[in-house]
């Protein structure tokens, strides 16, 4: 065991360094940057599998006529004599949104890059606490086994859409589905339970433990979107846990919360779901805007423009999130002047939102632009936002949202901020710090053809969608064929398909790349990007306990090209123009 | 430190134990059993054939049958092609020269031991009606469900005490596999996207069963000699029992006479099912 005493700020930290077994060093570890790598790995896992549910549905989609090649591997209930069954179907909806918003996206953006960054861009040794953060990643496997396991007993998975509305989700003689359905409820409880551990994790850590000099507005907005998202998060998750908790009730123990011929009201899951599922929205794009403004920053070689707008920005979006979920209720019936309410504070969210997009572009213009692959998946983000937000917008106004609501128009919306944004930001995200997390870089020449291929073909599998919605193609439809007003539109279906196929085989060029990185990639810095946050001041990786020495920060996040450097056009958090480079880690 | 291992372990024993008990097993798989049902018995192969017997009668309707209703198929024209001019028909009650179709007749009382169940009974779906309309199984005989109609039916199974189904076949050709563990007398099966669509499987631990045909007769063969009640089930005039002695090679005749004044009458039938806890069973809402 050795022990190592740094001074820092003139008070003495004593940090323990030990030696750690197997288990205890990468299974059950405490060190946030290893949760966040298990985080890491499991979320890829889980979106390879997401991906995997929504190929086959596009091949439904395109071919229902068709048996699928390859079907024969499937159990009878899934797939008999080469189809896919509607039931099936039904669970490849349900379960490829429930697995890319739970177990894929949300927990990468949160789980992954809040574990790994905070500690490290705020300038601590870890997280306050560190054995609910490795709870946070354990209670979240069992609920990816039961995700997964619930493919497999009587009835199948859960089939009443990611949005579990009642009676459909409440009755099993409805769907056919009743353990399926059950394994859900208690994976989503646990994933709330995940959730709500990691956000008491982060926002106090946020408050507590930044490094002396880190003030509130100096916090790189990664940080700022993170510490929001938590409390987002915080407030959200255990409405759905308890919303969870009851139907789970409706359908085991005989309780009527969301069934009418009880006296319950299938209307409030809609509302307890919502009033979750709107503010999930922005725990889903707050992280990713925090990357974005991040690498933007970095690759243009400017501070973020307007810096407090957009922490400010955050803020705004995030308490907006909490007062528009009714805007998904428009056709559930609503009193005329509550829709009113609901479609102004939903048109609000366009000024936060217009904010970020235009510094985003301000951050750009007149930049030193470096197109590396970071960087082209953040400008990416800020294209495919801008589409998804504009969508959104659409549906903001009650009269259009009728029109068309339930149509692939919100498929296309959905999946232009989740994929086109959240995804994107990932994936900008994933190649920004991949050289902190393992030390190597990830080759850049397949990362450029990754974002490409990933930017063609996701245009082209999900605008599309925009106009089969505007016809009426129903969103959770098995076989469109039949409708005499869909007749026209096989071949956009079947072009939608096929880009969707080789946007999935993109994924397998990401997975070679990561994986081939990880133990052949070129070597990486400490500071790779030239990077002026604190993470980036230590060896990469960083060792256990992260700093020798706690920094000590003078001022903001983003300091490039900074008029007092003449030797290089960045300043990192805790470098002072006027004295020395600090030892840092270098 | 040791604790922090402890917890760590008790962590991850729990999340296999709650996948495993997430796995759990899929109990209305399928099963090996049972001559084809509909009303012929499976060979007795166990049984020495010298000791058995067959039963056979008639089921008797007096009275004015009511008249058929017609189906209003229009909905499907490929299906209602398949009828003649009078298109499709109700089949709840079919008599003809005084016989009753379509009675499930088994023997409820004395039967001791029985060859486990063989083959599988085939439940057709053929212009937008089930065929068989009424059929018995044996308990975890398969019953193969097949679509002769290129379009979607669902076949939607009610029981009270065996775990139901709800299944789709969106095309022609498709087949799927159902069985029932339990006995149960009778189980419904409806098709919800054609309202007129009906069936009925008579469940029993047993292949001592038959179901009339177009003339009310029916016959059971292979029965080992002895002395049982037999109880005979219609859907709409309900049940009626009767004893019956089968000798050695021999056949036994049982009738039951059904009448147009039992219109009305208890029919035995299970209910939508609910399936809570992951198996127990408890009846619908």
């Amino acid at each position: 065991m050795a022990t190592i005493v740094a001074e820092a700020t003139g008070q003495a930290i004593l940090q323990e360094e030990h030696e750690q077994s197997f288990l205890r060093k990468y299974i059950f570890s405490t060190d946030h940057k290893v949760i966040a790598i298990q985080f890491l790995f499991t979320t890829l896992f889980f979106l390879a599998v997401g991906g995997f549910l929504a190929m086959m549905m596009r091949y439904q989609i395109a071919w229902p006529d068709q048996p699928i090649p390859g079907g024969g591997i499937f159990p009878e209930s899934m797939v008999a004599s080469g189809y896919i069954l509607p039931e099936f179907y039904n669970s490849l909806v349900t379960m490829h949104g429930s697995i890319m918003v739970f177990l894929a996206i949300m927990p990468m953006l949160v789980g992954v890059y809040a574990n790994y960054l905070i500690p490290l861009q705020l300038g601590t040794h870890d997280m306050a606490f560190p054995r609910l953060n490795m709870y946070s990643f354990w209670v979240m496997v069992p609920a990816g086994i039961l995700t997964l396991a619930s493919f497999f007993v009587v009835g199948g998975a859960a089939g009443a859409g990611w949005t579990l509305y009642a009676p459909l989700s409440a009755r099993p003689d409805l769907t056919g589905v009743a353990l399926g359905q059950q394994m859900w409820l208690v994976a989503i409880v646990l994933i709330g339970l995940s959730s709500i551990f990691g956000s008491l994790n982060y926002i106090t850590t946020v408050i507590n433990m930044r490094a002396p000099g880190m003030t509130w507005f100096r916090m790189p907005l990664t940080i700022w979107a993170l510490f929001i998202t938590a409390i987002l998060g915080l407030l959200a998750m255990p409405v759905l846990s308890a919303a969870g908790i009851m139907l789970l009730f409706d359908q085991t123990i005989g309780t009527s919360f969301f069934l009418p011929e009880g006296g319950g009201q299938p209307l409030l899951w809609q509302h307890l779901f919502w009033f979750f599922g709107h503010p999930e929205v922005y725990i889903l794009i707050l992280p990713a805007m925090g990357f974005t403004s991040e690498i933007l920053s970095v690759g243009s070689r400017k501070p973020v423009f307007g810096y407090k707008a957009m922490v400010w920005a955050i803020i705004g979006i995030a308490f907006l999130g909490f007062i528009v979920w009714g805007h998904h209720m428009f056709q559930s019936g609503m009193n005329p002047t509550l829709g009113l309410t609901f479609t102004v504070s939903t048109l609000f969210i366009a000024v936060p939102s217009a904010i970020k997009t235009f510094n985003w572009m301000g951050t750009m213009w007149r930049g030193n632009l470096h197109f590396h692959t970071p960087m082209l998946f953040a400008i990416g983000f800020v294209a495919m936002f801008a589409i998804g937000g504009l969508s959104g917008i659409f549906m903001a106004s009650t009269p259009v949202d009728i029109y068309i609501h339930d149509t692939y128009f919100i498929v296309a919306h959905i999946h232009y901020v989740l994929f086109g944004g959240s995804l994107f930001a990932l994936f900008a995200a994933i190649y920004f710090w991949f050289p902190k997390m393992f030390g190597r870089m990830m080759n850049e020449k397949l990362g450029k053809i990754h974002f490409w291929t990933t930017m063609i073909f996701f245009n082209l599998v999900f605008f599309p969608m925009h106009g089969v919605g505007m016809v009426g193609m129903m969103r959770r439809i098995y076989d469109s064929t039949g409708y005499a007003h869909l007749q026209g539109i096989g071949g956009t279906n079947e072009l939608m398909t096929w880009s969707a196929f080789a946007l999935y085989a993109t994924g397998f060029l990401f997975a070679f790349n990561f994986f081939w990185s990880i133990f052949k990639g070129k070597k990486a810095e400490a500071n790779p990007w030239n990077a002026t946050t604190l993470e980036w001041q230590t060896p990469s990786p960083p060792k256990h306990g992260n700093w020798a020495e706690v920094p000590v920060v003078y001022h903001g996040p983003h300091e490039y090209s900074h008029p007092g450097v003449t030797d290089k056009d960045w300043l990192a958090q805790n470098e002072r123009p006027d004295l020395p480079s600090p030892a840092g880690g270098h | 430190m040791r604790s922090d291992f402890r917890t760590g372990s008790v962590a991850l024993m729990t999340a296999f134990a709650i996948a495993a008990c997430g796995g759990g097993g899929d109990a209305g798989g399928d099963a090996g059993g049972g001559d084809t049902g509909g009303g012929d018995a499976p060979a007795a192969a166990q049984i020495d054939p010298s000791t058995v017997g067959t039963i056979s009668g008639t089921i008797n309707f007096a009275g004015d049958a009511p008249a058929m209703t017609a189906i209003d198929m229009s909905a499907e024209a490929d299906c209602a092609a398949g009828f003649g001019a009078d298109g499709p028909m109700s089949q709840n009650v079919l008599v003809s020269d005084g016989g009753l179709a379509n009675v499930f007749v088994y023997l409820s009382d004395g039967v001791s031991g029985a060859p486990a169940a063989s083959g599988s009974v085939v439940l057709d779906q053929e212009n937008c009606r089930y065929t068989p309309h009424v059929f018995g199984v044996q308990t975890g005989q398969n019953i193969e469900i097949t679509n002769s109609d290129d379009l979607l039916h669902n076949i939607n199974a009610s029981p009270s005490v065996n775990r139901g189904f709800n299944i789709s076949q969106p095309r022609a050709g498709i087949t799927s596999n159902q069985s029932f563990a339990a006995a149960e007398v009778m189980i419904p099966i409806r098709c919800d996207v054609h309202g007129w669509m009906q069936a009925y499987v008579g469940v029993v631990d047993h292949p001592y069963f038959g179901v009339s045909g177009a003339d009310g007769s029916f016959t059971i063969s292979n029965v080992p000699e002895g002395t049982y009640t037999a109880t005979a089930w219609h859907e709409e005039y309900g049940e009626l029992t009767g004893s019956v002695t089968v000798t050695a090679g021999g056949t036994a005749e049982l009738s039951f006479d059904y009448s147009a004044s039992m219109a009305g009458a208890d029919v035995p039938m299970g209910e939508p099912l609910v399936i809570r806890h992951g198996g127990d069973h408890t009846h619908g809402q």
